[in-house]
């Protein structure tokens, strides 16, 4: 009913109303909540994953390596997939074909990078609470999601060749980007604090 | 020959640039950087190759146009990596050429090198009989298998290189000291 209303772009509308009201958020209220949130990362140093993560660097470095590994899975499903889109890769494949395959490996991606991601933050979380990087590549994070699955996907799920071409290339280089956003801001941790 | 190691290490770490590049804090993590973050490119191609291969990825498409398509950019990445891990290794060398990972490392990546030598050659021997199959023979798969298993504990080593916990500063056993090539007296770490 409610997304009837929005006519035949619901996903985007509501997808670009959640980033907006995020950005709003983050740059009104997020000191309220960065104050909310402190006995959280207290807390996740405690688990098992925090104690682990700081007893143990060699545990911990290994999981990072699987971090690092599940992100270039994450960064090949996209190029390839963005580069079938662009015109520059796997050009005489079917780019439905390209895309659906690269999703498949781009959610266990994800999969395995916000789960080993989640134990690397429980071994350092409160240091990355006071690295503003950290809440960037949440943010870059969060962004990247929502757009993949609520503009990218729904939109490369018609057929490409009735929608636009300009939107179809701006989509798969916005695509690139917040990924990258999201590798680079995780690079600059490592180097903050 | 862990004299003459050291010895070129030391050459090396006494030139201006190597010390440039190690104080350069932008410059040095810059570079580190795009060591790092190329391995979405280059792995990331590398992956889907040997994913295709083992029947995870792409099983509708045939396998000889993923391996030739994915190969140009993948080259590119490595190329990209290979430079920077140069640049890497420039700018810190004497620990860098003593790092019992980093020695591990360079051997991995010598026996990826003739994997993906031996994985091709066979690949293309045999790859009209499977082609559209969605899991290539054992032998393709194996190689394939070998890859992705060298190309983790690349990375696995790569990693634990920044970590000084074997490093000859440090008072190491008597086996991990011949590993790292550590020399007595040396004056350099």
């Amino acid at each position: 009913m409610f997304t009837s209303m929005l006519g035949p772009h619901a996903r985007t509308i509501l997808t670009a109303s959640v980033v907006g009201i995020t950005l709003v958020f983050y740059f009104t209220l997020m000191s309220d909540a960065y104050a909310w949130s402190f006995p959280f990362f207290e807390w996740m140093e405690t688990t098992w994953f925090g104690v682990i993560g700081k007893t143990w660097g060699a545990a911990f470095a290994f999981v990072q390596t699987i971090h690092l590994l599940s992100l270039a899975l994450l960064g090949g499903a996209v190029l390839a997939a963005e580069g079938r889109v662009l015109g520059f890769l796997l050009t005489d494949v079917s780019s439905k074909i390209v895309i659906d395959r690269c999703h498949v490996l781009l959610v266990w991606a994800l999969v395995i990078l916000i789960s080993t991601g989640v134990f690397m933050a429980c071994g350092v979380a409160l240091k990355v609470y006071y690295l503003p990087v950290f809440w960037y590549k949440m943010l870059a994070l969060g962004a990247g999601i929502l757009f993949h699955f609520y503009v990218r996907r729904p939109l490369l799920k018609f057929d490409l060749e009735k929608i636009n071409p300009m939107i179809v290339k701006m989509t798969a280089l916005a695509s690139i980007l917040v990924w990258f956003m999201v590798a680079a801001t995780g690079r600059w941790i490592g180097f903050s604090g | 020959m862990n004299e003459l190691i050291y010895n070129f290490a030391v050459w090396l770490d006494d030139t201006t640039y190597s010390a440039m590049l190690h104080e350069s804090y932008y410059m040095y993590n810059w570079v580190e950087s795009t060591h790092v973050l190329t391995l979405m490119v280059s792995l990331g191609m590398l992956f889907l190759i040997d994913l295709r291969m083992l029947g995870y990825a792409f099983p509708d498409v045939p396998a000889s146009k993923i391996a030739e398509r994915l190969n140009v950019p993948m080259l590119i990445g490595f190329t990209v990596m290979f430079v920077t891990g140069i640049l890497l290794f420039y700018a810190v060398p004497v620990r860098s050429s003593q790092s019992v990972w980093f020695r591990i490392k360079m051997v991995l990546l010598v026996a990826c090198a003739v994997n993906a030598f031996l994985f091709h050659k066979r690949m293309n021997e045999s790859i009209s009989t499977w082609d559209v199959e969605a899991r290539a023979p054992d032998r393709i798969r194996f190689g394939a298998w070998l890859s992705l298993g060298f190309w983790s504990i690349v990375v696995i080593c790569g990693r634990f290189i920044a970590y000084d916990w074997l490093d000859c500063v440090r008072d190491q056993p008597a086996f991990i000291e011949f590993l790292a090539g550590c020399l007595d007296g040396q004056t350099r770490f």
